[in-house]
């Protein structure tokens, strides 16, 4: 009786924050087909450093499209940037769209609950407990992989201004080590002011101005 | 007398050793010449002996040595020599060449070649004969007025001053002239210094400027220093210039000069002319100098202590910028005065700008740094779009020439600031569609369009962030919330592994009496055996069905025999239709309670 009690407050939790979730989703704002058409329309108007971004952007929202991964790696090509590596692993998290592979977590945490919580009260059914557990895992195990390969998207800028010059120090008279070229994919390590350190693709660190570079992942929700 | 004639020979060799290094000098004649020519490098040395030097090497110039030299010059009745190397310079192909300095204190000489005579201002061959050199430049003669020589005459040091009074802090340019007579002076051994420490001698040039010049009709060898002078505190001062050299005299006695009369002719006199270098120290006339102060009336707040003649003009890298990108202000000071006291704080803040602060650098124009320009580059950063307007930047001073301090003034700068390219990031750009529509009317696009794959259809669905669903916080609520019920319902759960509480108990004894006083045994066994079985599972800590006959008999040893035949009845009366009679029943009912009571006990 009190495990039927605790799997209705389960689904009922569950079904709560999915209509919560999908409350906030109403709102206007980012899709994957609209940041893929601005995409192309800067690589249209000759700006790959946005472009890039953008397609950036949209493969968050969805990794598996064709044509952002097409268009991301074209204009890279373009722009004279290599080609970022993928790993075996990031292939295969990222086919799932993250969305999809949240609530798979979730119900993965359900499924595995409820097996376990069965298995405490009862010892029937024990092969489909151990099946339920497995499931569950499996599922929790894949959102947290897509977390893993995600996870470095977040620190992840695009260069949007051709000539940006890689500084030793976070002022504007700082000497220059190298320039960046625009739609080149960096990764942010601090801020300073208008300044953010950056690592590039070879490896070397360096400070850009603020305005210089976009992040991938615009650091406020967008109202 | 031999023994007398040796030991002069000795010393004079090993103040020879001792002395510095000789003051040597090179130049070349003609120093413009055409192909097929040769010029003469010509190395002369205050000494008798050359200094040690390495043969030049210069593209396109061949050297040859074509001998040595050496002159002899008797100045009041001191003999002194003079040597000279004299090397052929011939070029291999037109230009202009360095030859460079081949002593440590020479400098380096200009030899211009042409292709021929045509091509430069050469004179034309008359008669297809080769042009004769230019004579050497003649010696000038100059004013002796207001020189005071030192060391027999064969030496001076003047310092030559454009104004007597000057305000404290200002620059002044200085010229300090040394002149030496070549054979006489054998070296100089350190730069000319103002005597005294109320005046500092700033950027004296690293190499004079050397001429040669009659004085007195005297051959003397100038050597020219430019350099700052500047006060440091008010007064009336003289200022003395002072300059180390080594100067050849005369240390013969009157006998020993008799005795050499005796030798005969100059060259053998020379043996035993009594001659010792020496070092000394001349000084110039004393200069008298008046230092005034700055005065306090009208002094601006922002001075600095700049006092010169200057003007000041500002510009910016771009006038066109976006939002967060670093904008460069520069104000440039030119003029004449101590730019050393030349500074500025530029803009400390602005509403709208991110400053930062500023770093100068300085462009002289003459050698001494008393001219030039003084640039100030300030870091800006626009936080807002829109016309931004950089206000006028100042710049005070003291004019000694007007005696008051003035303020330099600049205009102020528009500047149009763009929104942040990052920001807009969610707009598509309008060149971006103009260039769409552009191609989509036939005009010729980007050439990134051409690879493009086309764009998708406008989708319904959206997000607010584009942050991975599981890891927005609000989100994470929801797992987190599940993974907490889930082991708290595992805790509870494990904590009652049995359903058996006391007043379950007491209610399935209500039914075990009702079942006995019915008479259904089928029912009163079932109803023991489950209390029983949850009593026995709750106290061991395990699951009702794991409990076996086994279990009991290790478990319970002798007591397990009465629960066993109470569990082989229930089975019997469900399956076999057992009935028990009333006495049976009380029995069962006391196992029963026993069995609960022991429970309880333990």
């Amino acid at each position: 009786m009190r495990a039927a009690h605790i799997a209705a407050l389960m689904v009922a939790l569950g079904l709560i924050g999915s209509q919560s979730h999908a409350q906030a989703t109403a709102d206007p704002g980012y899709s994957a087909d609209g940041l893929y058409n601005l995409a192309n329309s800067y690589a249209r108007a000759g700006k790959p450093g946005m472009a890039v971004l953008n397609y950036e952007r949209a493969a968050l929202l969805a990794p598996n499209d064709a044509d952002i991964q097409a268009n991301l790696n074209y204009v890279r090509a373009a722009a004279h940037q290599a080609p970022q590596a993928e790993s075996r692993l990031s292939r295969v998290v990222l086919l799932v769209n993250p969305t999809v592979v949240a609530w798979s977590g979730v119900i993965g945490i359900i499924i595995a609950g409820a097996s376990l919580l069965a298995g405490v009260v009862s010892a029937r059914f024990r092969a489909l407990r151990f099946a339920g557990i497995f499931v569950g895992l499996t599922a929790m195990g894949f959102t947290a992989c897509n977390a893993l390969v995600q996870w470095p998207k977040l620190r992840e800028a695009v260069v949007i201004v051709n000539e940006t010059p890689l500084r030793v120090s976070p002022v504007p008279m700082g000497d220059p080590l190298q320039q960046l070229t625009e739609a080149a994919t960096v990764s942010i390590t601090a801020e300073h002011d208008e300044f953010v350190l950056v690592r590039t693709g070879s490896g070397r660190s360096g400070w850009v101005a603020r305005a210089d570079v976009a992040d991938v992942v615009p650091r406020q929700p967008l109202r | 007398m031999k023994a007398l004639l040796a030991i002069a020979l000795l010393l004079a060799t090993c103040s020879m050793a001792m002395a510095d290094a000789p003051m040597a000098y090179e130049d070349i004649q003609p120093s413009k010449i055409v192909m097929g020519e040769s010029a003469i490098l010509r190395i002369t040395s205050m000494d008798s002996e050359l200094p040690n030097f390495k043969m030049p090497e210069v593209a396109g110039l061949t050297f040859e040595v074509l001998g040595h030299s050496r002159a002899m010059e008797f100045v009041g009745g001191t003999a002194s020599e003079t040597s000279s190397l004299i090397i052929r310079v011939t070029p291999q192909i037109a230009g202009i060449f360095s030859i460079p300095g081949l002593t440590p204190k020479s400098q380096p000489v200009i030899l211009e070649v042409d292709k021929d005579r045509n091509s430069g201002a050469l004179p034309l061959t008359l008669n297809g004969q080769a042009p004769r050199p230019p004579p050497p430049p003649e010696p000038k003669t100059g004013n002796a007025a207001g020189i005071h020589f030192v060391a027999d005459g064969s030496a001076f040091v003047q310092l030559k001053m454009p104004k007597g009074a000057v305000y404290v802090g200002e620059s002044v340019p200085v010229d300090i002239v040394v002149g030496v007579r070549p054979g006489v002076v054998t070296s100089l051994n350190g730069l000319p210094t103002i005597k005294g420490g109320d005046f500092t001698l700033n950027n004296l040039s690293r190499q004079p400027e050397r001429q040669e010049e009659v004085l007195d009709g005297k051959g003397f060898l100038t050597m020219t220093w430019h350099s700052v002078l500047a006060a440091v505190k008010p007064g009336d001062f003289s200022l003395t210039v002072e300059t180390p050299l080594t100067v050849k005299i005369s240390s013969r006695s009157s006998e020993d000069a008799a005795f050499a009369n005796l030798l005969g002719g100059p060259f053998l006199q020379n043996f035993y002319n009594g001659i010792a270098p020496k070092e000394i120290t001349i000084e110039s006339l004393p200069t008298p100098f008046h230092v005034l102060s700055l005065p306090t009336a009208g002094r601006p707040a922002d001075f600095s202590g700049a006092v010169g003649a200057f003007k000041i003009s500002s510009d910016v890298s771009t006038l066109k910028a976006a939002a967060g990108d670093p904008v460069t202000l520069r104000m440039h000071v030119t003029g004449a005065g101590n730019f050393d006291r030349v500074d500025s704080a530029m803009l400390d803040h602005l509403d709208t700008w991110k400053t930062y602060p500023p770093k100068s650098s300085f462009n002289a124009t003459d050698s001494v740094g008393y001219k030039g320009e003084k640039i100030f580059e300030q870091p800006l950063i626009a936080s807002q779009a829109g016309e931004q307007t950089i206000p006028a930047l100042s710049f005070s001073y003291f004019d000694p020439e007007t005696r008051r301090y003035e303020r330099a003034q600049t205009a102020p700068i528009k500047i149009d600031i763009a929104a942040s390219l990052a920001d807009s990031s969610l707009h598509a750009p309008a060149a971006a569609a103009d260039t769409h529509a552009g191609a989509a009317g036939g005009a010729s696009a980007h050439p990134l369009t051409a690879g493009l794959k086309a764009d998708h259809a406008p989708a319904q669905r959206t997000a607010d962030s584009l942050i991975p669903l599981y890891l927005q916080p609000r989100f994470l609520i929801i797992p987190a919330a599940l993974a907490l019920l889930v082991a708290g319902g595992l805790i509870g759960l494990r904590r009652r592994p049995s359903h058996a509480s006391p007043r379950a108990a007491e209610r399935a004894l209500a039914q075990l009496d009702a079942a006995a006083r019915t008479g259904d045994a089928s029912i009163f066994l079932d109803t023991a055996r489950t209390l029983l079985l949850q009593d026995l599972a709750q106290r061991w800590q395990m699951p009702a069905e794991h409990i076996t006959t086994e279990e009991l008999d290790s478990r319970l040893g002798a007591d397990a025999g009465e629960i066993n035949g109470l569990f082989a009845l229930a089975d019997e009366a469900k399956y076999a239709g057992h009935a028990g009679n009333p006495p049976d029943f009380a029995r069962w009912l006391q196992i029963v309670r026993r069995q609960l009571g022991a429970g309880v006990t333990s």
